[in-house]
């Protein structure tokens, strides 16, 4: 097991916003969060990449404790998690190149390794060509590659991804789950997508958690998920 | 070092250099021989002359800040709004008066109004001797300070404009004309930032020192600084301050607990929308009459007087002899505070806007406070402190007039860092946090170089304020260190016209660099969002 939450909690202002939640994730899954907006599921993810402290609970990375009921919390630079952001959050001063670069410098590698790296992850993305240019000199398809890129580069444990694709046009969002499928396979790495989108989240899981009012719903293959939803709208 | 290591460090260096002067100035007023006594407060509010001063402190601050906003916001709609020529133009224009000493655009006006002097050739003598019969007093006071002020209601007023979803001003297009959707929508919606500015405007009309010092109308700050400096009266001069800093501190309550946080409920817009432009058609060949001879009233007569006097060989050789030290210390002096403003701004502004510790609205309320407090209270405070032989390295050093500048323009760096900040997605820093880079290098490598542009306008900003500084660089500045705006100070007396006046075009000359500077990175700034 890669990733495992226990009984985690998390209250704004009196209103509690992740309300319980039992989670196990393995190695090399493609566990897909699913639910509308304000369930909750954005606040776990980022809760697992570490930018926010549950009130309560635990949460384990390879049976490493990185947040305890307050007693220990491991900051999200050292956590070896990957996260692709709603809003791709590419750094504007830096072309692709450095964009990818600056986490591995940042870890002291050494530069020809750091350059290999960012080669190969580049071809495979067929991104070689633009290298150079910067993140306002690149289309919005472009733009959610590089952040992709930037993330598996690090070869992190977990790759997280909160909602990446929810703005693009359906032509677009179609051919990046297809890349990302291809990615995560040739990458071997744990992926936890956020979404709201039913379509995607089928396409792209081993597993799906559907969540609402911070609280999981239901957890299943997307077969599974895909008869509960049916008997749910039987229902109403 | 950690993140919250170094901005503790920060705020507690933040605490010892700003807060602790006016801590140790209320201490030493309550404790006057070594034991506590509230003595200097039964002599303070039972003597006559505090209420008069009192009145007179709130007199002006009350009538300038009414004076200003009823003349500033319809500016600041104007250029902000309409279709209106040269507006970009007329805001610099009318920030003129903003970015030099105030009492300099009261000595412009003396000029004007004396016997040689711009208007009384137009208008002859019998009208100016009556105007500046006038001039010296409250009335005069109320129209420098209105004329120094102005721009802080303008661009607050547009600022604030700007921010409104031009969607709800579309919607209510659909069903009335401008002037009911202003009246009725944008000023509604923009009402806190203009009590905000009309906050600022009494705040610093109450502190100011040189304009009624120049005008001979006494009020508290003037009287701080008589007390000090002509009868070394600590103690007079210590209890002239306290009724300030009561006045400063209930303003930054309003401000803390009613102000902000319903502007930013009511402005929901990012101001990046595509704005809707009101067309002024027939109204604007007079409306453009009416800025530019406005424009001539608050700009031009003042600071033409000053240029036209200035305009004498033997004045500017007299000018470089007089002031060149001064010159060189005012530049070398606000360089420096400005450098130390935008570090502390850097920090303070990232503690605010990111919220690393649930007391960072203290600090930021502490530097508004001290923003808002005069000059001459924080120079007293310095003076409690700092004088003593421990430190008189300090004290008698410039370093005793850059913690001036640190102590009373703290709150500027801060805020437009944290305003900076807040443009900037904390995804970006979280990126390279998640990717296994440590704070002080996401900082240096992310977050300062998309915060380049606000870095720099806080340097410019931090010049020009410490640059114009009077109030506390006048009650500490050691000898041999006198800055320029000190120099004109102490030279107005015994000095021919035709030399303060080049040494007041000499002033807004160093003002007039960083302001056109600012222009091209707000202009820029615009251009790419």
């Amino acid at each position: 097991m890669i990733l495992k939450i226990e009984n985690v909690f998390k209250t704004y202002n009196g209103t509690a916003a992740i309300s319980g939640v039992e989670l196990d994730v393995e190695r090399g899954e493609r566990l897909v969060i699913l639910g509308p907006s304000g369930c909750g599921k954005t606040t776990l993810l980022r809760m697992v990449a570490g930018f926010i402290q549950p009130d309560k609970g635990k949460i384990l990375i390879e049976n490493k404790t990185v947040s305890d009921n307050g007693k220990c919390f491991v900051e999200p630079e050292h956590r070896e998690v990957g996260m692709v952001f709603q809003d791709l959050a590419l750094w504007p001063h830096m072309n692709v190149s450095e964009n990818l670069a600056f986490g591995l410098k940042a870890k002291k590698i050494p530069k020809s390794e750091i350059k290999k790296r960012i080669d190969e992850i580049l071809e495979k993305m067929q991104m070689i060509p633009f290298k150079n240019r910067f993140p306002k000199e690149l289309s919005g398809g472009q733009q959610q590659r590089v952040a992709l890129a930037r993330a598996l580069v690090m070869r992190p444990k977990i790759l997280l991804m909160d909602e990446p694709l929810s703005n693009l046009d359906f032509e677009l969002n179609l051919a990046l789950r297809r890349e990302i499928l291809r990615l995560q396979s040739e990458f071997n790495t744990t992926l936890v997508y956020v979404t709201h989108d039913r379509d995607e989240a089928f396409s792209l899981a081993t597993r799906v958690v559907i969540m609402e009012h911070g609280q999981i719903q239901k957890i299943g293959s997307v077969k599974d998920i895909a008869n509960y939803i049916l008997e749910m709208s039987k229902k109403f | 070092m950690t993140k919250k290591g170094v901005l503790l460090l920060v705020v507690f260096i933040f605490i010892i250099v700003s807060f602790l002067p006016v801590l140790t100035l209320l201490i030493k007023s309550l404790f006057p021989n070594g034991n506590f006594s509230i003595e200097n407060y039964v002599v303070l509010f039972q003597s006559s002359r505090t209420w008069i001063l009192l009145r007179n402190s709130l007199s002006l601050a009350v009538v300038a800040t009414v004076v200003t906003l009823f003349l500033g916001i319809p500016l600041g709609i104007l250029f902000s709004k309409t279709n209106l020529p040269f507006k970009e133009l007329f805001t610099l224009l009318f920030t003129i008066p903003f970015i030099i000493p105030s009492y300099m655009i009261a000595i412009g006006w003396f000029y004007a109004l004396a016997p040689q002097g711009i208007l009384t050739r137009i208008l002859g003598t019998h009208v100016t001797e009556i105007m500046l019969h006038h001039f010296f007093g409250f009335p005069g006071a109320v129209l420098v300070m209105t004329s120094v002020l102005l721009p802080v209601v303008v661009i607050l007023t547009m600022t604030y404009l700007g921010l409104v979803d031009p969607k709800l001003e579309e919607a209510a297009r659909l069903s009335s004309g401008w002037i009911l959707t202003l009246r009725k929508i944008s000023l509604p919606i923009i009402s806190p930032g203009i009590f905000l500015a009309g906050l600022l405007v009494f705040a610093l009309t109450l502190g100011e020192f040189g304009v009624p010092s120049f005008l001979r109308y006494n009020v508290f700050p003037v009287e701080a600084f008589t007390q000090f400096s002509a009868f070394y009266n600590f103690g007079a001069a210590t209890a002239a301050t306290i009724p300030l800093g009561i006045i400063i501190l209930l303003i930054v309550i309003v401000e803390r607990y009613f102000l902000r946080k319903r502007t930013f409920e009511l402005i929901k817009g990012t101001g990046k929308e595509e704005k809707i432009t009101i067309e002024l058609n027939q109204w604007k060949v007079s409306i453009l009459i009416f800025v530019i001879v406005f424009a001539a009233i608050i700009v031009f007569i003042p600071l033409g007087s000053l240029i036209s006097k200035s305009v004498s060989l033997v004045a500017c050789r007299e000018t470089f002899v007089r002031s060149m030290d001064s010159v060189l210390r005012s530049l070398v002096y606000s360089s420096i505070g400005a450098t130390l403003l935008t570090l502390f701004g850097f920090f303070l502004g990232y503690l605010l806007e990111r919220k690393v510790f649930h007391f960072a609205w203290a600090i930021d309320s502490m530097a508004f406070f001290l923003f808002a407090l005069p000059g001459t209270v924080i120079g007293i405070g310095l003076i409690s402190l700092w004088n003593n032989p421990a430190t008189n390295f300090i004290y008698a050093s410039a370093a005793v007039i850059i913690l001036g500048y640190i102590a009373q323009y703290a709150a500027l760096g801060e805020r437009m860092m944290a305003a900076t900040y807040a443009q900037i997605p904390t995804s970006m820093e979280e990126a390279a946090q998640i990717t296994g880079v440590g704070w002080f290098r996401r900082l240096v490598g992310i977050v300062a170089p998309m915060a380049k542009r606000g870095l720099i306008a806080t340097w410019l900003i931090g010049f020009l304020f410490c640059s114009k500084d009077l109030g506390s660089t006048m009650m500490i500045y050691p000898p041999g260190h006198d800055t320029l705006p000190v120099r004109i100070f102490t030279l107005m007396a015994n000095s021919p016209e035709e030399i303060i006046a080049a040494l007041c075009v000499l002033m807004l000359g160093i003002a007039f660099l960083p302001l056109c500077a600012l222009g091209v990175i707000f202009k820029k700034s615009r251009v790419k969002s």
